[in-house]
């Protein structure tokens, strides 16, 4: 059947905004000058019907003749140097290709068989071979999920017939043959490849690759963290599992408002009125370091399946995302090969969760984004997410023998295959190669009807118990939801992309936007319905069993039999051995600055300390309409607030906060202290909001290099903090995730340690969202506190250390002694309107909060810096829980702060100045303008704007 | 006898639950109806007395943002919707719904079938969500009734929002009266082209429109996230006598008890 095209572009006088964009970002992270313009054009192929029906749709569906022009079956991009097309690869799903072909059949175009979208780059200039292959590998195409088209397809549709179940001849195999199996596959070492085959050979038969497969993922470290669940021996000495004991600080906290932790797809807590929330955090390196856009949309998308399969489901209400990257103007032959360059990954990491979160609806109103060069060879990728539900609808229920197995949502694809067991192993120059795989492009608006769907479903009582269908698929969903009765599933009804998949590629299918639910057969015909209405595909597949075995039949041949009992518990338990790390770095304290404008000017400019507002403004983080605190406001609206405040149910006063600490920096020195500052940071931005410490819980995220002797030794002393800091502060950890694949190795053996990251999530309840608090200065004349106790000294890992090369192993350590009270007090001058603003003191110190202050109250400030104190260690340090506090002058700071250490700083003015002083002498005067230039500059030249 | 208020969505549908709250809130009995309702008959327009598109992404905002809705709206439900507007009924397209009420040539002349203004790409070629200030003109437009010479502050939130037509229309526009809202410069309150105030670069800085009867309002900016004083960003810093986006909502609903 032939093929038709149509191209449609914007009319020649009007300016093409994609490709004016592009053209930015050719010159600003590739330096070719050479373009001078770049005109796109869209273009759709159609298979099976007419050139008249082609035309009509060109006319009524694709070009709007207002401000386009199309043609048919022949180029309209006539006159450039170069012309390219970039499409998806046959076989990743084009998500827009499900609305060209509803759109047809609406306007009543009948026969089409398949379509597909892609787009066209015309270059005009000088360019050379050399420069256009630089633009298309670096920016356009990413060979990952798309292609340069070298000429039009004889046809649109997919072939292909299915794949044949093979069986492993495992008990055959010797040690090298079993980790020639696993390697590059299943990624599970010689004990457990031994596990696997003492357990067949008992059987007296080899397994199918789907017994294999669905072995590999249920004991990847990705699903089963295995690390975290081993005994450790650190540095001689017997320690309980790391779970263990995040899982022991939590039961001992005895917090009440937690109503789950540890156990669902996130961690629940009572809120107001009946209701509940549930926070989860996730981190998608991986994936997002071969293919950052596709990455980040599906860790966005699958967090938000977290919360909507958590208990029998909830309404996510708020997403968040912490990113680490090497810098952006990282030079192109320090990227190590087989990674991407930061400037590509930061810009496609940020549309991704843009694109994912904006679509669903779904706010994303808080994040960071930290700077390190170790971060070159594999970027860190946090994505959280946060929802709302009844309180009776937080637990799951029991799937029960009978009960139907279902599949919502989108449809069953080579996507994603072998996720689970990618995300374990380390980063190699061979990873973009052989995993291609492992990623895809996901498609928020599947997710968003089937979450409609999905909640009224709840809301009629329906669901039984709820899960999504992430890393390792059906495998996962299924082979959990039916742990303690048994599941029998029919792979050949479960709905296809595309013919030609084998049985275990189906069963372990990453595709996206799938959840699996239990469902007692009287409900099933109701869900059915609510789901057709919503355009949701829902099918049952299979049926819960009291075998106690996980079954899966493909036609009639049983493709899968393997007892719950060994998928979850045969995993070999691992004694691991932690040995301290020699931290080597020469001790080098700076002079005093000479020229204070020009070094603060830096700490504002510093990548870590910068303003991110052009990637927030790119969220939609106004979406729900429960915004009680944004992410930025102020004057001119450009200030940053610590936290986010929603008043999720309209016309209520009461709120959730949500708010983060991580430095991977000080981790590098000292995990310990720099896990503590996480969690105090944390913390601290949630109450310099004004929320009541009594009412937040944390979710802890483990980055880590390959748990090795060293980084174990570190992650366990992470560990230590973590279960420290709920002892000392009463805050439980209800939820959490760890990734300990930040290695990359290179062809020639060299290693690259990725920083530790430990990102530590805090969020809760606000009685009354009118009793918060921004970081704008409201006033002139107004007193400035400072409170909280400072580790002045210790500057090790701050951004003033970094801007002048020096360091000490010395990092702030933060007081668990005086925090809490600190807190509390903080809590106290928030909800009684004695603070007109608050910032709490982080990266770039107390300069940078006092700054921010300043932007956003269009003021200036007077400061005294007590004698005694090296004036730059003063204003740079950055130890965590400490707070800048502009207090109502009626109020004596006395009443509120006595008892925790407090100091009076200064005072606002109304001059354009941050004004210091020292022992009755003005040390130095610097001008906001100038700092606000260099503060703004950074993501101005990365994202443009 | 509350009015009646459709709330019309569909796939990628997702400001309906803040627009269904900023009507109840002015005293409407809000509906939130799927598109599938509408065409397999379960639901039909006419027991409702007002119609609003909300935001959001309806089919992903494919082909062009509000497309495939249109498409399907004109395809399917043309005459219902016809005869809601000839009934003199209120119809309110927010954001998603301004260009899909554009798409479907309800806007700005009340042609079904036939685009003749859109919403393009922002100039920056960016996602943006900033509150901006909005100039309300003189207009016969009733959503907008006893705002006209006001600023008022409302978030956007789009990628798509820059209003383009021909150079004609644009006059015959500004003839008939139908430019309702303007993206306004915050120092003089004059209408500006000046980024990010104009956050998208529409002509005629142009942020929402009606049709000549004064009953059919598109909007880019969403006055359903500033029904509470604690939706703006600065409510801590200022006076607000009451969040600027009741008023459109309360104009829609007595429009409603009065005439109809």
């Amino acid at each position: 059947m032939a093929v038709h095209e149509v191209r449609v572009t914007n009319l020649p006088h009007l300016e093409d905004t994609r490709g004016k964009n592009l053209l930015y970002e050719i010159k600003t992270a590739l330096h070719i000058y050479s373009i001078s313009k770049i005109v796109t054009a869209k273009v759709y192929r159609f298979e099976g019907i007419s050139l008249q029906d082609v035309d009509f749709l060109a006319r009524h569906l694709l070009c709007e003749e207002v401000f386009q022009h199309y043609t048919i079956n022949q180029p309209i991009i006539v006159d450039a140097d170069r012309v390219v097309e970039v499409a998806y690869k046959p076989g990743v799903m084009n998500p827009e290709v499900g609305s060209i072909m509803k759109a047809a059949e609406d306007l009543g175009v009948n026969g089409l068989i398949a379509a597909d979208s892609s787009h066209e780059y015309g270059f005009y200039g000088t360019i050379t071979e050399k420069e256009i292959g630089l633009v298309l590998s670096r920016l356009l195409v990413n060979e990952t999920v798309e292609r340069v088209v070298p000429e039009k397809p004889d046809t649109l549709v997919i072939h292909g017939t299915p794949g044949v179940t093979e069986t492993i001849p495992i008990r055959s195999m010797n040690d090298d043959a079993l980790m020639d199996l696993s390697r590059d596959k299943l990624f599970l070492n010689l004990q457990e490849m031994h596990a696997i085959k003492n357990y067949f050979t008992e059987l007296g038969r080899d397994p199918t690759d789907c017994e294999i497969e669905t072995l590999a993922q249920t004991w990847s470290e990705h699903c089963v963290h295995k690390t975290f669940k081993s005994t450790l021996v650190v540095d001689g000495s017997l320690k309980k599992p790391l779970l263990k004991r995040l899982q022991e600080a939590t039961f001992n906290a005895r917090h009440p408002l937690v109503l789950s932790a540890f156990e669902d797809n996130s961690g629940v807590i009572a809120f107001y009125d009946g209701l509940a929330l549930c926070g989860k955090v996730e981190t998608h390196n991986s994936p997002s370091a071969i293919e950052p856009y596709g990455g980040a949309m599906t860790g966005s998308g699958g967090v938000f399946r977290d919360i909507m399969g958590t208990g029998k489901g909830a309404k996510v209400i708020a997403s968040t995302d912490m990113f680490c990257f090497a810098p952006p103007d990282l030079p192109a032959e320090e990227v190590p090969p087989g990674c991407l360059h930061p400037h590509y990954l930061l810009r496609r990491v940020v549309a991704g969760v843009r694109d994912y979160g904006n679509r669903m609806g779904i706010p994303t109103n808080n994040g960071s984004v930290h700077f390190h060069r170790d971060f070159r060879a594999k970027p860190t990728i946090i994505v959280g997410a946060y929802g709302i539900m009844p309180a009776g609808d937080a637990r799951k229920g029991q799937p029960q023998c009978g009960d139907i197995a279902v599949v919502v949502g989108g449809r069953t694809g080579r996507d994603g295959i072998h996720g689970a067991t990618f995300s374990s192993g380390e980063m190699t120059h061979r990873t973009i190669d052989v995993n291609a795989s492992a990623v895809q492009i996901g498609h928020a608006i599947e997710e968003k009807r089937l979450s409609d769907a999905l909640l009224r479903a709840r809301d009629e009582k329906l669901i039984r118990a709820v899960t999504d269908c992430g890393a390792g698929g059906f495998a996962s969903a299924f082979g959990e939801m039916g742990q303690k009765t048994g599941v029998k599933i029919h792979l050949e009804r479960v709905p296809l992309k595309y013919p030609g998949l084998a049985p275990w590629e189906i069963w372990l299918s990453e595709s996206q936007e799938r959840m699996a639910l239990a469902v007692a057969p009287e409900h099933l015909e109701r869900l059915l319905a609510i789901c057709h209405e919503h355009n949701v595909e829902a099918t049952a597949v299979g049926e819960f069993t009291d075998t106690g075995k996980l079954e899966v039949y493909y036609e009639n041949e049983c493709v899968c039999e393997l007892e719950m009992n060994f998928l979850h518990h045969g995993i070999p338990g691992r004694t691991m051995i932690a040995v301290p790390a020699r931290r080597p770095g020469e001790v080098k304290e700076p002079d005093l600055p000479g020229d204070w404008t020009e070094v603060c000017a830096k700490i504002m400019g510093d990548l870590n300390v910068c303003s991110k507002e052009p990637i927030v403004r790119m969220y939609d983080h106004g979406v729900q309409a429960g915004n009680a605190l944004p992410p930025f406001g102020g004057v001119s609206g450009g200030a940053p607030n610590d936290a986010v405040v929603l008043a999720p149910v309209l016309g209520k006063k009461y709120g959730a906060v949500i708010s983060h600490g991580m430095n991977p920096v000080l981790n590098t020195i000292d995990p310990y202290a720099g896990t503590i500052w996480a969690a105090t940071e944390a913390v601290a931005n949630a109450v310099a909001a004004g929320a009541n410490p009594a009412d937040l819980v944390l979710i802890d995220n483990f980055i880590w290099p390959y748990p090795d002797e060293e980084s174990l030794y570190d992650l366990d002393q992470a560990v230590d903090a973590c279960t420290d800091f709920v002892r000392a502060t009463g805050m439980p950890f209800i939820s959490g995730k760890d990734s300990l694949s930040s290695t990359y190795r290179s062809k020639d053996g060299s290693v690259i340690k990725i920083p530790p990251v430990v990102c530590i999530s805090c969020f809760g309840r606000v009685e009354d969202v009118t009793a918060t608090v921004s970081t704008d200065f409201k006033r002139t004349g107004s007193p400035i506190i400072l409170v909280g106790k400072r580790d002045v000294n210790r500057m090790g890992g701050s951004t003033y250390f970094n801007i002048t090369g020096s360091y000490t192993p010395g990092v702030p350590l933060v007081d668990l002694s005086v925090l809490p009270e600190t807190l509390k007090a903080i809590y106290r001058a928030c909800r009684n309107g004695a603070a007109l603003a608050c910032h709490d003191v982080s990266e770039g110190g107390l300069l940078a909060a006092l700054a921010e202050m300043c932007f956003g109250g269009d003021t200036g400030v007077d400061v005294v810096i007590p004698e005694g104190c090296r004036p730059d260690y003063f204003l740079f340090n950055e130890t965590a829980g400490c707070f800048l506090v502009e207090l109502d002058d009626r109020v004596d700071a006395g009443e509120l702060f006595g008892g925790i250490p407090y100091l009076t700083l200064g005072q606002t003015t109304n001059t354009k100045v941050i004004s210091v002083s020292q022992g009755g002498k003005k040390l130095f005067e610097l001008p906001l303008e100038k700092l606000l230039y260099a503060w703004q500059k950074p993501m101005k030249e990365v994202f443009g704007g | 006898m509350k009015p009646r208020v459709c709330i019309l969505r569909t796939d990628g549908t997702n400001c309906d639950a803040e627009t269904f709250y900023a009507f109840e809130k002015a005293g409407g009995e809000c509906a939130l109806v799927h598109v599938n309702q509408l065409r397999d008959g379960a639901e039909k327009l006419s027991r409702y007395q007002i119609l609003a598109i909300p935001g959001g992404f309806s089919y992903g905002d494919d082909v062009h943002s509000g497309k495939i809705l249109s498409v399907e709206l004109t395809s399917f439900l043309k005459e219902q919707l016809l005869e809601f507007v000839d009934q003199g009924k209120p119809v309110i397209g927010i954001c998603n719904g301004f260009q899909v009420l554009v798409r479907t040539g309800l806007l700005p002349w009340g042609e079904p079938g036939s685009i003749r203004v859109t919403l393009m790409q922002n100039d920056s070629g960016r996602f943006e969500c900033r509150w901006v200030n909005l100039r309300v003109e003189k207009t016969n437009c009733i959503f907008t009734r006893g705002m006209e010479g006001a600023i008022v502050q409302y978030q956007v939130a789009h990628g798509e929002g820059k209003f383009y037509t021909d150079e004609k229309t644009l006059q015959d526009m500004e003839q008939a009266g139908l430019v309702v809202f303007r993206y306004a410069d915050p120092a003089t309150g004059e209408r500006t082209q000046t980024y990010p105030h104009n956050p998208n670069g529409s002509l005629h800085a142009i942020a929402g429109i009606c049709d000549r009867s004064g009953r059919v309002l598109g909007l880019m900016p969403h006055p359903e996230r500033f029904v509470e004083t604690h939706h703006h960003p600065n409510w801590r810093r200022s006076y607000i006598a009451e969040p600027h986006g009741v008023p459109l909502f309360r104009n829609a609903v007595a429009y409603v008890i009065k005439n109809l």
